[in-house]
């Protein structure tokens, strides 16, 4: 088995490059004030966030667009994109039987339905289709356990000041260039607040769906766990496949309180372009948690197989004392693809502690960069980290690159990390032959294998996803 | 990274531009020892340097170091040795001591066996072209080398060297900038010891560049022990051009320096060499210690094996920025990379950044890093058996260090080099 | 067990191959019935682990001449998985470890891919758990093996002792076990031969590849064959192993001096 014909396995059928036909109500091109002012009158939002929003546009004027990470992409032209666009329905329906059921059916196609009944039982979702939310299932069951899980737009209405109190506390207006765009033009996104002591009786999750050929999509998601508090929420994301590129800048915030605990997972799979690199979703988001209470938690997890550039490192403040944050990725890239992705454990309590596990499988003509920084700040006493980043290569035109970066200021602290390479060797490949299982199986056994610590991580139902979702990366054309 | 924390304020621009301007004018653009290219190098690198200030935080390179000390040091060349250094142990048997302090006079020694002197087109063609090959021609420490640069030493290696090679220069007391720039070429087979020593104790710049370009299965043991002042800074580049079937081994041992930057830059054209680097280095103080290394293999087969320590105590600050490229020509290389940082008092900070660019399937990187105080169970076992706390640490510090010092050539002796890092030593 | 009268399971008509260039085997002729137990002996080199990696269908050799026939199929086309499936199995004297992938996972899809092909009902999570943990006292392996990565941290005798799990899973028609006898203590020697004995059956036969008599101490071979300089340079009955125990290896470079004259020439 040559390296070659691994490289003819991992061609990727993409099966929701699908266009919803549906009368779009969208701008015109263009940023300005003017445009901003108009997103925050259609969303009827108060004053606090039209001046949020106008802050953030100032500051942005006077940003450049980053060029640290290991990307190479043709220069955006932030013009030449539609800042909003929803599927034409007066309002956002109260019942899901008013919402447009091609709507419906888009999502019933993508394998999330929006009907309860179909739906598995234990997971509530909320279905964001370009720039706004279309529906969220579940809500009132949540709310019988007072948890708010909602669309970010029906907070801002319902719950202003919880918003005013914790937008922009942990990804701040002036973050980073993309963060600050999004702190301008966000149009929607999930709001999730689970009240001191509950458990969230259910998985919660939110679906993204770009179905625009030309729109930015800027969603905004804030998750709050007050104090005692747990939540376990899943973002899956999709879009149609369009020779042009479009631009995905979201921004997450994540609140815990004093032991509360977060898990925050992430199956993403936007539109990846072509064998040549033409078209597919330019992801640039910003996410970040902050342990602000004692023992709080929270863990990221996610799987990435899609978008032609990934520029996303989900990131833990840990502040409150013995607060802990956990890391578990895979980034696939095939083809043209380019990620550049990994973590910040940002440790400022004493004995936080933070687990950071990188799975990087690159292959065809595809970059895969993992950069992460662990730093142990002055007050961090008795920290800990621990990072593991390993990079399976498949072929020898793909390219993988880490960077994990650490700085310590504190003697009474122990960070530990390692990292390997390594590709599958043609040895294992034929002991699996020879004992009856296919060249595509194999592959995948070996590459589910490589990731098996971070699915482990993912809450069962969507662990099986991700794994199906690799092999279907994985299915090719041997045989 | 968007956020980092807020770094020490730096030279402003002008007193950079200005301090390497004064400099440049107190040192002579000709030297009547300077043959033809050597002088061209030099007077290309004024050029290029004229028109430059000290790199700064923007650029990613020197992002940690901050060269506001060198501003401080006399933009002069080194003030005259009063007597010969006479405070020097006696080398060691078969060690042939070149003291770069006493150059020209020394340059009308006889070489040992094997160690000729490169003149003319041999010299033209083999000065500057490691740098070249490994792109480090105009980096900023190799151009202020090459514009000041007295003495420069060149040398073919031939087959059947028993001395080892040992480059010193001391600067004791005196305050100004000396720079050496050392070449070697070593021919197929040969075998050579090369121990470079550098002292200072003055308000001091000690610029040192190496090249080094190995022949087919030819073998460098390079030592380094480098110890200064807290006014005192040391830059050092190393380049490395390895043929196949070669073999180099760094062993680095740097101490004091309130800035030392050390950037080893090896290539492997083609593959199928062996590389290993070692280094060790103590910061405490206000100490910076700065270490780039670059290791890139654009041939196949190609071994590295790196292990870089740091003790960190008082307020110093360690750097080490580890790159390793294996690009796709590159397939079945073998590289293992190893950092591991002793974190000693809750003001010194250390920052490692390895670096790894794989475009090739069938290699195995690996690599490691690890920041901590010294292990408690290991004092604790010390201490079980009898040992006080200060006197286990001081073993497990001696243990740490050992690791890396027994790699010097054996030359290194005379020099003591454990006994002087370990008087350096943290007191618990 | 010989019968003359058993079909044929595999016969191997002068078989050459070679690897990157470097002819390997050179004209091997050999033929095994259903019941039969042959030994295959001969010192490093001599191109008796080549012949198994051939058989399973290693990538890295190339056939340059001769046919191989399973069960009367021509064998040579198949890829390697479709010879296990149809019942060639192949015990490796290294066999590989392969990180994250679970030993249970591996025997299950193994197993189920061997079932399929036999028109077996494919076994769920839980029967498949039943059937292994019957199999593993053939071995006397424990549970806790079937939690661990393929074959990754096994010791030498724990490697081998899941290959003959494996053997015992997927029930080939034709066994070659590659010095599975190698490195390997008393007492985990007999558990694997105990291991082959108990699965040996008069409709399956079994190739031991081997440097040694004591693994043919435990199994008794029906037939055992000398290989040298890639061929079988001669056959015979259990008493051979005991020949070669007893006067050693230096006989086979006379009688290849014998057959090679002058310099060594491609038997045809």
């Amino acid at each position: 088995m040559t390296s070659t014909s691994i490289e003819s396995l991992v061609a990727t059928p993409y099966k929701y490059g699908f266009v919803t036909d549906i009368e779009t109500e969208k701008f015109s091109k263009g940023l300005s004030e003017e445009v901003i002012r108009k997103i925050s009158a259609i969303k009827e939002e108060p004053d606090f966030l039209l001046q949020f929003r106008l802050k953030a546009y100032q500051h942005w004027l006077t940003m450049t667009e980053p060029n640290w990470a290991s990307l190479g992409y043709p220069a955006i032209d932030y013009q030449d994109l539609i800042y909003y666009a929803a599927p034409k329905q007066s309002s956002k329906k109260s019942s899901l039987d008013e919402v447009d059921p091609k709507l419906l059916e888009t999502f019933d196609k993508l394998g999330i339905p929006l009907n309860e009944q179909k739906r598995l039982s234990n997971v509530a979702v909320d279905a964001v289709f370009d720039s706004v939310s279309i529906a969220t299932t579940f809500k009132e069951k949540l709310s019988e356990h007072g948890v708010i899980f909602c669309s970010i737009s029906e907070a801002v209405r319902e719950h202003p000041d919880l918003i005013e109190k914790y937008l922009g506390s942990v990804v701040p207006i002036n973050d980073n260039f993309f963060a600050t765009l999004n702190s301008a033009v966000f149009s929607d996104g999930s709001f999730v607040l689970i009240p001191k002591g509950v458990q969230c009786p259910m998985e919660l999750s939110t679906y993204f769906r770009i179905n625009s050929g030309d729109t930015g999509q800027f969603e905004r998601t804030l998750i709050i766990a007050e104090e005692g508090s747990s939540v376990s929420y899943l973002e899956g994301c999709t879009a149609p496949m369009f020779d042009t590129n479009q631009l995905h800048a979201a921004v997450v915030e994540l609140v815990a309180l004093d032991e509360a605990s977060i898990k925050y997972s992430t199956v993403q799979n936007w539109y990846a372009g072509d064998a040549n690199g033409v078209g597919g979703i330019y992801n640039f988001v910003t996410k970040r948690g902050h342990c602000r209470g004692r023992r709080s938690r929270i863990s990221w997890t996610q799987v990435e197989t899609g978008s032609a550039i990934t520029w996303k490192y989900p990131s833990c403040v840990l502040q409150g004392a013995d607060s802990v944050g956990e890391f578990y990725s895979v980034a696939l890239t095939n083809h043209r693809q380019q990620a550049d992705t990994g973590t910040k454990m940002i440790h400022v309590g004493p004995r936080t502690r933070s687990t950071i596990v990188s799975k990087g499988i690159s292959a065809g003509s595809s970059a895969n960069t993992y950069r992460g920084l662990v730093q142990i700040g002055p007050k961090a006493k008795g920290a800990r980290n621990f990072s593991q980043c390993d990079s399976m290569l498949i072929g020898d035109q793909a390219a993988a690159n880490t960077h994990p970066y650490i700085r310590s200021q504190q003697p009474d602290a122990d960070v530990e990390h390692e990292a390997s390479t390594c590709r599958i060797s043609e040895e294992q490949l034929f002991y699996l032959q020879s004992r009856g299982i296919g060249v595509e199986e194999a592959v995948s056994m070996m590459v589910s294998g490589f990731c098996r610590d971070v699915f482990n991580q993912l809450p069962m139902e969507f662990a099986a996803e991700a794994d199906k979702l690799l092999a279907l990366k994985l299915e090719g054309s041997v045989g | 990274m968007p956020t980092l924390s807020p770094l020490p304020s730096r030279p402003s621009a002008l007193a950079g531009t200005s301090w390497i301007q004064a400099l440049l004018q107190a040192c002579p653009a000709s030297l009547a020892t300077l043959e033809a290219p050597q002088l061209k190098d030099r007077l290309a690198a004024r050029l290029a340097l004229e028109s430059t200030s000290l790199p700064g935080k923007r650029e990613e390179a020197w992002r940690f170091t901050d060269l506001s000390l060198l501003t401080q040091i006399p933009p002069r060349p080194l003030e005259p040795a009063l007597g010969s250094t006479q405070t020097q142990a006696s080398p060691a048997p078969h060690s042939w001591r070149l003291p770069l302090d006493a150059w020209p006079e020394i340059g009308e020694t006889t070489w040992p066996e094997g160690i000729e002197p490169l003149h003319g087109p041999e010299l033209e063609a083999q000065l500057g072209r490691v740098l070249a090959a490994t792109e480090t021609t105009n980096h900023w420490s190799v151009l202020l080398n090459s514009a000041i640069a007295q003495p420069v030493v060149a040398l073919r290696i031939r087959p059947g060297v028993r001395t080892c090679l040992e480059v010193v220069s001391d600067s004791e007391q005196r305050s100004g900038v000396q720079a050496h720039r050392l070449l070697l070429v070593l021919e197929e087979g040969a075998c050579l010891d090369l121990l470079q020593v550098h002292q200072a104790g003055g308000p001091s710049l000690c610029s040192v560049v190496v090249e080094a370009q190995l022949g087919p299965h030819s073998t460098l043991r390079h030592g380094q022990v480098t110890h200064g002042p807290n006014h005192g800074v040391l830059l050092a580049m190393t380049a490395v051009n390895q043929a196949p079937g070669s073999c180099y081994t760094l062993t680095s041992v740097c101490s004091g320096w309130g800035l030392a930057r050390q950037e080893p830059v090896i290539l492997q054209s083609e593959g199928q060499a062996t590389s290993q680097l070692r280094g060790l280095h103590w910061v405490k103080d206000h100490q910076i210690s700065d270490t780039h290394s670059r290791v890139r293999f654009t041939g196949p087969e190609g071994q590295l094996d790196q292990v870089h320590k740091v003790v960190a105590e008082a307020e110093g600050r360690s750097v080490f920025n580890g790159c390793i490229q294996v690009p796709r020509e590159a397939q079945r290389t073998k590289a293992a990379q190893l950092s591991r940082s002793l974190l000693l008092s809750d003001r010194a900070r250390i920052d490692t950044k390895p670096e790894l660019e794989i475009v090739a399937d069938d290699v195995r990187c690996t690599h490691g890093a690890t920041i901590s105080r010294l292990q408690q169970n290991e004092l604790f076992y010390l201490q079980s058996r009898g040992i006080a706390a200060p006197q286990a640490a001081r073993l497990l510090l001696r243990g740490f260090c050992e690791e890396i010092v027994s790699q010097l050539p054996s030359a290194s002796q005379s020099w003591s080099p454990l006994s002087s890092l370990l008087q350096a030593e943290a007191r618990p | 067990m010989i019968r003359p009268d058993a079909p044929i399971l595999l016969e191997i008509r002068d078989l050459h191959a070679q690897i990157e260039d470097q002819p390997i085997l050179h004209g091997v002729n050999l033929t095994i019935r259903a019941g039969e137990i042959h030994a295959l002996m001969g010192r490093n080199g001599s191109g008796k682990s080549t012949l198994s990696k051939i058989l399973a269908g290693h990538p890295a050799y190339g056939v340059t001449a001769g046919t191989v026939l399973f069960e009367g199929e021509d064998l040579l086309s198949l890829s390697p998985e479709e010879r296990a499936r149809k019942g060639l199995f192949l015990g490796f004297q290294y066999p590989v470890e392969i990180p994250g992938v679970s030993n249970l996972e591996f025997l299950r899809v193994a197993t189920n891919a061997r079932r399929q092909h036999l028109g077996e009902e494919e076994l769920d999570t839980f029967s498949f758990e039943d059937l292994v943990r019957d199999r593993l006292q053939v071995v006397q392996m424990d549970a806790s093996f079937l939690d661990r990565s393929v074959n990754e941290g096994f010791s030498g005798g724990e490697k081998k002792r899941n290959e003959i799990l494996q053997m015992a899973l997927l029930t080939p028609e034709v066994a070659i076990l590659d010095e599975t006898d190698s490195g390997l203590d008393i007492d985990a020697l007999r558990i694997v031969a105990g291991g082959v004995c108990q699965l040996a059956g008069p409709n399956n036969a079994t190739l031991l590849i081997t440097h040694y008599q004591r693994l043919l101490d435990a199994i008794t071979p029906d037939f055992v064959h000398v290989m040298a300089a890639g061929r079988i340079l001669r056959t015979g009955g259990k008493e051979l192993a005991l020949e070669l125990e007893a006067r050693g290896y230096d006989w086979v470079d006379e009688e290849l001096a014998r057959l090679q004259p002058a310099t060594p020439v491609e038997m045809s």
